[in-house]
């Protein structure tokens, strides 16, 4: 997790100062200067969610009932393969969440299956 | 932006459901981590990065039969069902029907930690596999038992391939360029950490 207030310390000419990981687990995510930092109001499921949805809840329904969270500063990822190491979830609307690719928490940020476009929000990964 | 590796390979699991080819990439790891929220949702790929001989190769790994563009095919079957075996036959065939005819291919025989329960003997595995002209690995996931180096392999037959069709397209003109990278980061149990069988 990286505090609000660090942010601006992450971003040096709008891209990402630092190497991007998970963290939970250290899996590398993102190499230095190949993200692009955007403000855009997007919101996310929760992390941890409280309530563990039954297995036999469809999708939809599944969807509908996470607790989730505003979220506005992100790192754009143009093309998918920029990342060194990342996992996508299945389809949610016009979405796929993306997830950690060795411990699979997440969602850290979605992509966009219309501009095919990568969102990682800073809030959710670590800058080391 | 310039790419940042040096090749891209999608790679199938395939083979009948309960064979554990979920557990040989996607962890669903509700013991260690509270990804209840994932796991309902579902997974659909990994995009891996690794090192082979220098070269930076990114693979993007799916478990689903989606087989346009794929290079590479684990067909999995589980040691202890024989008919998971048995159907194996069934999936080349679909491949052959489906995919790219030279789409490189691999056999594995998954769960050899449960030798007790065995239904299919290794020397099954690899005689099926010399029928096919393709490699063939008994693996675990549970264990971490060459889940890792089968990815390695179908990856490096994979480029050693591709190599072969560049050197004759065009041959090479002497000396290589070589490109400054950053040390990878050790190709660690990423493969093989499956804990749920």
């Amino acid at each position: 997790m990286t505090d609000e207030s660090d942010f601006p310390l992450q971003i040096d000419e709008d891209k990402n100062r630092k190497s991007i990981y998970c963290q939970f687990c250290d899996s590398i995510m993102l190499k230095p200067r190949t993200a692009l930092y955007m403000e855009d109001e997007f919101t996310l499921p929760l992390m941890h969610q409280k309530k563990k949805p039954s297995p036999s809840q469809p999708q939809t329904q599944v969807a509908q009932e996470m607790e989730t969270e505003n979220l506005k500063n992100f790192w754009k990822v143009k093309d998918m393969f920029t990342f060194e190491n990342i996992g996508f979830s299945n389809t949610v609307e016009t979405a796929k969440y993306l997830i950690c690719a060795d411990c699979e928490m997440g969602p850290v940020g979605y992509y966009d299956i219309r501009s095919k476009e990568c969102y990682v929000a800073l809030k959710r990964v670590k800058h080391v | 932006m310039a790419k940042t590796y040096d090749y891209l390979f999608k790679l199938l699991l395939i083979g009948d459901s309960g064979v554990g080819k979920t557990c040989i990439l996607f962890r669903f790891s509700e013991d260690a981590f509270n990804t209840t929220f994932i796991s309902t949702i579902g997974i659909d790929f990994k995009i891996r990065t690794i090192e082979l001989d220098g070269k930076k190769i990114k693979l993007q790994i799916c478990t689903t039969a989606y087989y346009r563009g794929a290079m590479g095919i684990m067909l999995v079957y589980d040691i202890t069902q024989e008919k998971s075996f048995e159907n194996i036959k069934n999936w080349i065939r679909n491949i052959e029907e489906n995919a790219s005819a030279d789409v490189e291919k691999m056999l594995l025989g998954n769960k050899c930690e449960l030798n007790e329960k065995r239904q299919v003997t290794k020397e099954r595995g690899e005689q099926l596999a010399v029928e096919y002209g393709i490699k063939f690995m008994e693996t675990s996931a549970k264990a971490s038992v060459n889940v890792e180096e089968a990815f390695f392999t179908l990856a490096s037959d994979i480029k050693a391939k591709m190599e072969k069709r560049m050197d004759v397209n065009n041959p090479p003109k002497g000396g290589h360029q070589l490109r400054a990278t950053e040390p990878a980061r050790k190709a660690d149990s990423w493969l093989s950490r499956c804990s749920l069988l």
